[in-house]
Order: C-alpha cells, then sequence, then structure tokens
C-alpha cells in the first residue's frame, strides 16, 4: 500500500521533467525568434543583450536544465514579449479566474449530476429515468460552443429583463452564472451517465440482495451498500474530467470574454511569447498529472480489491 | 462486476466452442462441398451481426450515421445551389422550403454549405483517426508484444504525453507548423489524441497473450512475428472497430473546437467548426446559423456513440471504458 503510494509519487517526476522536456523542444521548433520578428529594428548589440539576458544564446540542453531548475523553484521567468511581466506575474493575474470557473463548473457537475444518476438508477425504465437520460446524452453530445451561444442567447438577450443576466465579463456572482452552466455540463451529464451505470450494477450485487432479504430498510441499503460502492467510478472520473474543463475553459473563455488563462494562451501562441506558452503549458500538464496521481492512490485507498494487484 | 464480465466470457466461450464443433462436424460430413474454409471466423462476424441487429439503439443510430454520410456526400453533388456565389439580395434567409437551412451574410445556401463543411470535418475526422489507429496500433501492439523493459519505457512515456492537455498540444502543434491546413491540421489532432489507442491495443495485447492458443503456438515454435500478425493483432480487430467509432467524433469535435476559436483551416474551405464560428458572430440575431453545424456535430457524436455501444456488446471485446 504504502509503498505502491510512495513510487506512484516517485514516478511523476521523470513524468514531468519529460512533459517540460516536450514541450521545450516543441517551443523550439516553432521558427522565428520573438526579438527578430519586432517590426521595430533592434540594434545588433541589444538584442544580443535580449537574448543573453533571457539565455537564449545559450546551448539547449543548457537552457532546458535552467528551465527544469525555474519550474521547481516556482520560477517561470521573464514573458519575452511583455517586457514588464514575468510569467509569474501572467499565471497570478489569470489562472485564479480558471481556476475559480472549472471549480464552480465540477461542483455545479457534481450536485447535479451524481443525483440525477442516482435518481436515474433507482427508478430505472421509468419516465424520470428516460427523461434525466435524455438530458444527459444532449448534454453529452451538443458542443459547448452552442450550449454556451444558446445560453446567452435566451437567458442574457432575449430574457434580459427577467434573468438581468449580462452576456459576457467576468466580475460579480451575475457573470458566474452562464459560464458556469456551459462548462459544466457535459461534466454533469458524464457523472450522472457514470453514477447510473455503477449504480444499476451494485443493485444487482449479491450483498445488496443479503441485506435486502435480512430486512434492513431499502433506505438503508441504499444509502449504506450502494451508494458508497456506486461512487467510486465517480471519484476516479474527476482526473480526466479535470482534463476536459481546461480543454472546455479555452472555448468557454473565448465566448464569454473570460479573461482567464485559456485565452491567454491563444493569445500567447499567436504572440509568440514562448515562456508564456511554456509556462502554461507546463503548468496545466503538472496539474493533470497531479490529479491522476491523486486519483489513483485514492482509488487503491477506497477500492480493497485493486489493492493486490498494485502494490 | 469483474465475476460478471468473467461468466459472460466464459458462457460465449462455450457458446463459440460449440458452435465450432458443430461447424467441424458438418464440415466434415459435406466435406468436398465446402472443404473447412475459415468456418469459424465467418461465424464470429455472423454472430457480432446479429447481435448488432438486436440491439435497437444501436441499428437506428446505425442508420442515423449513414443519413448524414448520405448528406454529406450527395447533396453537394446533386444541388443546383452555387455554395460560393454571393448574391446579397439573398442574405439571411432563414431556413424555409427553398433553402432548408437558410441562408448565410452572403446569401449562400446552408443546406449545400453545410453538407460541403461536413466533407470537410469528416475528411479531416476520417483521415486523422486512420493516423491514430496506425500509431496506435503499431505502439500498442510493439509495447504490449515486447513487454518487460521496453513496455515499462514505452509505458512511462505515454504517461509523460497524457499529462499534456489537449487543446494545447494541438495547437502548439499548428504553431509550429506555422499554417493551418488540412494536413497540418490532421497532424496536429493525430499528435494529441493517439495515446488512447496505444494503450487499448496494449492492454487488449497483453490480455492476449496470456491465453492458451497463444502459448500452444510458441510451443510449437510458431515465429514470433506470425504469432503477432496471425493471433494477436487478428484478434485486437473487435476493439479497434469499437475504438474508430469512439475516436471519430472526438478528432471531428477537436478540431471544430479549434476552428471555432479561429485556428482552423482557412476559408473558403469550411468545416462544421468553421461554419459555427461564423454563426456565433451573429448569433444574436440569426441564431440558425450556428444551430446547424452544431447539432450536425450532436448528431454525428450521438450516433458514433451508440454505435460504438452496439458494436463492444456485438463483439463482446473485453474493454471498459476508458
Amino acid at each position: 500500500m504504502l509503498k505502491f503510494t510512495i513510487r506512484r509519487i516517485l514516478w511523476t517526476i521523470p513524468v514531468i521533467l519529460l512533459v517540460i522536456l516536450m514541450t521545450f523542444v516543441m517551443m523550439r521548433m516553432i521558427k522565428g525568434n520573438p526579438f527578430r520578428t519586432t517590426e521595430r529594428a533592434v540594434p545588433e548589440a541589444i538584442q544580443r543583450n535580449l537574448e543573453r539576458k533571457f539565455h537564449l544564446d545559450q546551448p539547449a540542453y543548457k537552457q532546458y536544465l535552467f528551465y527544469v531548475k525555474g519550474v521547481f523553484t516556482l520560477d517561470l521567468g521573464p514573458s519575452l514579449v511583455l517586457r514588464s511581466q514575468t510569467v509569474n506575474d501572467i499565471i497570478k493575474q489569470h489562472f485564479p479566474v480558471s481556476i475559480h470557473l472549472g471549480v464552480m463548473a465540477l461542483l455545479f457537475a457534481i450536485v447535479l449530476g451524481i443525483p440525477l444518476g442516482i435518481l436515474a438508477a433507482l427508478k430505472q425504465n421509468s419516465p424520470l429515468d428516460y427523461a434525466s437520460m435524455g438530458i444527459a446524452n444532449l448534454g453529452f453530445s451538443i458542443p459547448s460552443f452552442l450550449v454556451a451561444t444558446l445560453l446567452i442567447y435566451f437567458f442574457a438577450v432575449k430574457w434580459k429583463d427577467v434573468t438581468g443576466l449580462p452576456t459576457n465579463g467576468w466580475g460579480g456572482p451575475e457573470t458566474w452564472v452562464l459560464p458556469v452552466i456551459a462548462l459544466g455540463i457535459y461534466p454533469m451529464t458524464y457523472f450522472a451517465r457514470l453514477v447510473r451505470g455503477s449504480m444499476l450494477e451494485t443493485l444487482q450485487q449479491d450483498y445488496v440482495r443479503t441485506a435486502k432479504a435480512k430486512g434492513l430498510r431499502w433506505r438503508v441499503v441504499v444509502g449504506k451498500h450502494v451508494l458508497r460502492n456506486s461512487l467510486i467510478p465517480a471519484v476516479t472520473a474527476t482526473g480526466p474530467l479535470l482534463g476536459y474543463l481546461i480543454t472546455g475553459s479555452f472555448i468557454i473563455e473565448y465566448i464569454f470574454g473570460i479573461p482567464g488563462i485559456g485565452k491567454y494562451y491563444v493569445t500567447a501562441v499567436t504572440g509568440r511569447d514562448y515562456s508564456v506558452v511554456m509556462g502554461i503549458t507546463v503548468l496545466l500538464s503538472v496539474i493533470i498529472i497531479v490529479a491522476n496521481l491523486v486519483v489513483d492512490i485514492v482509488y487503491v485507498y477506497l477500492d480493497p480489491r485493486t489493492r493486490d494487484e498494485r502494490t | 462486476m469483474e465475476t460478471d464480465q468473467r461468466d459472460h466470457a466464459i458462457e460465449a466461450t462455450h457458446r463459440r466452442r460449440a458452435q465450432f464443433e458443430d461447424a467441424l462436424t458438418r464440415t466434415a460430413e459435406v466435406r468436398g462441398t465446402e472443404a473447412g474454409a475459415a468456418l469459424g471466423r465467418a461465424s464470429l462476424w455472423k454472430d457480432a451481426y446479429y447481435r448488432f441487429i438486436a440491439n435497437k439503439a444501436s441499428v437506428i443510430a446505425a442508420f442515423a450515421f449513414l443519413i448524414l454520410l448520405a448528406y454529406v456526400i450527395f447533396v453537394p453533388i446533386f444541388s443546383n445551389e452555387d455554395p460560393y456565389a454571393v448574391d446579397f439580395s439573398e442574405a439571411y434567409i432563414p431556413p424555409s422550403w427553398e433553402h432548408p437551412f437558410g441562408t448565410d451574410q452572403f446569401g449562400r445556401d446552408l443546406f449545400v454549405r453545410t453538407a460541403l463543411g461536413g466533407r470537410v470535418s469528416f475528411a479531416i475526422g476520417f483521415a486523422a483517426t486512420i493516423a491514430i489507429m496506425v500509431i496506435g496500433i503499431t505502439y500498442g501492439a510493439t509495447s504490449g508484444f515486447l513487454g518487460g523493459r521496453v513496455d515499462n519505457a514505452l509505458m512511462r512515456f505515454l504517461d509523460a504525453l497524457y499529462g499534456l492537455p489537449y487543446l494545447p498540444f494541438a495547437i502548439l502543434t499548428l504553431a509550429i507548423f506555422g499554417t493551418v491546413n488540412f494536413w497540418t491540421m490532421v497532424v496536429a489532432l493525430t499528435i494529441a489524441s493517439w495515446f488512447t489507442a496505444a494503450r487499448v491495443v496494449r492492454g487488449q495485447i497483453i490480455s492476449l497473450k496470456e491465453n492458451d492458443y497463444v502459448r500452444a503456438a510458441y510451443a510449437l515454435g510458431v515465429p514470433r512475428r506470425r504469432i503477432l500478425s496471425r493471433h494477436l493483432l487478428v484478434n485486437t480487430l473487435g476493439v479497434i472497430i469499437v475504438f474508430v467509432f469512439l475516436e471519430l467524433p472526438g478528432v471531428i469535435l477537436g478540431e471544430a473546437f479549434l476552428s471555432f476559436i479561429g485556428l482552423g483551416i482557412s476559408p473558403p474551405k469550411a468545416s462544421w467548426g468553421t461554419l459555427a464560428q461564423e454563426g456565433y458572430v451573429e448569433y444574436q440575431v440569426h441564431p440558425y446559423i450556428i444551430v446547424i453545424p452544431s447539432l450536425m456535430i450532436a448528431w454525428l457524436i450521438l450516433s458514433a456513440f451508440f454505435i460504438a455501444d452496439g458494436l463492444r456488446d456485438a463483439l463482446d471485446p473485453r474493454m471498459k471504458e476508458t
């Protein structure tokens, strides 16, 4: 158990190094030097100085080592385009917005999706089941840009007088409602389907039948035996969903004009701000890697059956 | 669940063995007319076909998928509308009999344009899916078949790739190319999403390797290459077919996302994502322009999902949802 946990944690270090390396190689493959592409011609001496300042004159492997050192000391270096800002500044400025949006969307998904899945499973083949699975299928197949646009169209344009919701921007709680729903709908349907499936499976287990046969109240059977075991897949799904929330936030931030990290990323790529692009990519990767790590470990603790195989 | 699956698998094995023995005796009887050719294999596919047909949702989904394909392929051929003719007097006509999907800002018929956009989306989707499968199968089969240290190293590398978020990775790849066209888009989508295929194929190969018939083949001294091609790869076919239907909508959606944020292939070649982007610009006045291409994507995703679902049951691969 402990051995598995430690080994799993230690493995993430080479994985993170590899991610940094790959991002690094990809960044170097993008043609053009950020200083040479500016229209304003910079005198050669200054250009050389700038390159020295940002270690661009060093051999590649040294640059990589510099960067790895930076990542582990939480210093992602200066922005190459916005001269007065560091990558840390930019991340500090934009990332909390994305985190805020993502966490609220995830909560929305959990709070609505899991009960929906539970109800659908308990009332299998009832109208409620069909309705919730119908919604789940719609939410799962309709692209998030349409969901977002329709939400804006109806709730912020057509029925504006009733709802009073703005079409875009990021500020008070009224600006959060639509983006959170738009981003959270897919994870919500995902949770609903997952929980429904695993509930139906658990309900057929022998121990549930036993509990029922020995006269335990149905409410207790569901609460104590069924729910606990059926929610495990929902826990494991949170890891991959985080990846989705990041991807989805690119679209949602774009549509709602939210100053988050996804929106800035596209700007940075087109502006060839190497250090910002690398910084954000590495940051997002580390988050996904750590999330998967946590999920893996939590899973082993939650489901004792997986212990023998994994230790 | 595990036991359930195992029971199911054992049952299926029994059934198949009975069929096989049955076929064998029959073959012996009618030897000469239909000498022993590949009866066992044929019955697996026939079996799968009947099981697929029995699943109503999947059959409907299959029809829906075919209708969508037919629409995309045939409408531009038989339509009289010129999809590129600009006529401002015809701009922004909402859906009607003459223009089932309405017209856009330049008065171009969206019924034809959406079909053409579907061609682009499908072409990118199919090309990327094929590339993903080729890379995934090669990588996964190598890893699973060789096992040991090679497997370990290849899987660690895959772990690292898994850490890379999908869209940023695709955007980076596009940035490396510097231009966005059909092929760079295919490459970007492939690079950003081949890992799952590799992982699924590897898992399948590893579980197949433990089978008695594979061990028997080893014991008989069958060359490794032949074991891989005749016994292992052939048996991953079911998983692969299912996976194609899971990957295709994913890739098409990925392309739509990229096009939507303005990183798609450049006009006049418009994919569904580009059309949705054009509609997004004026959603407040003409909402149908974004709704139609988006619903096409939803149609595709939904039908492909139910097809995959039915195929999974029909081909009975031991694949869990990933």
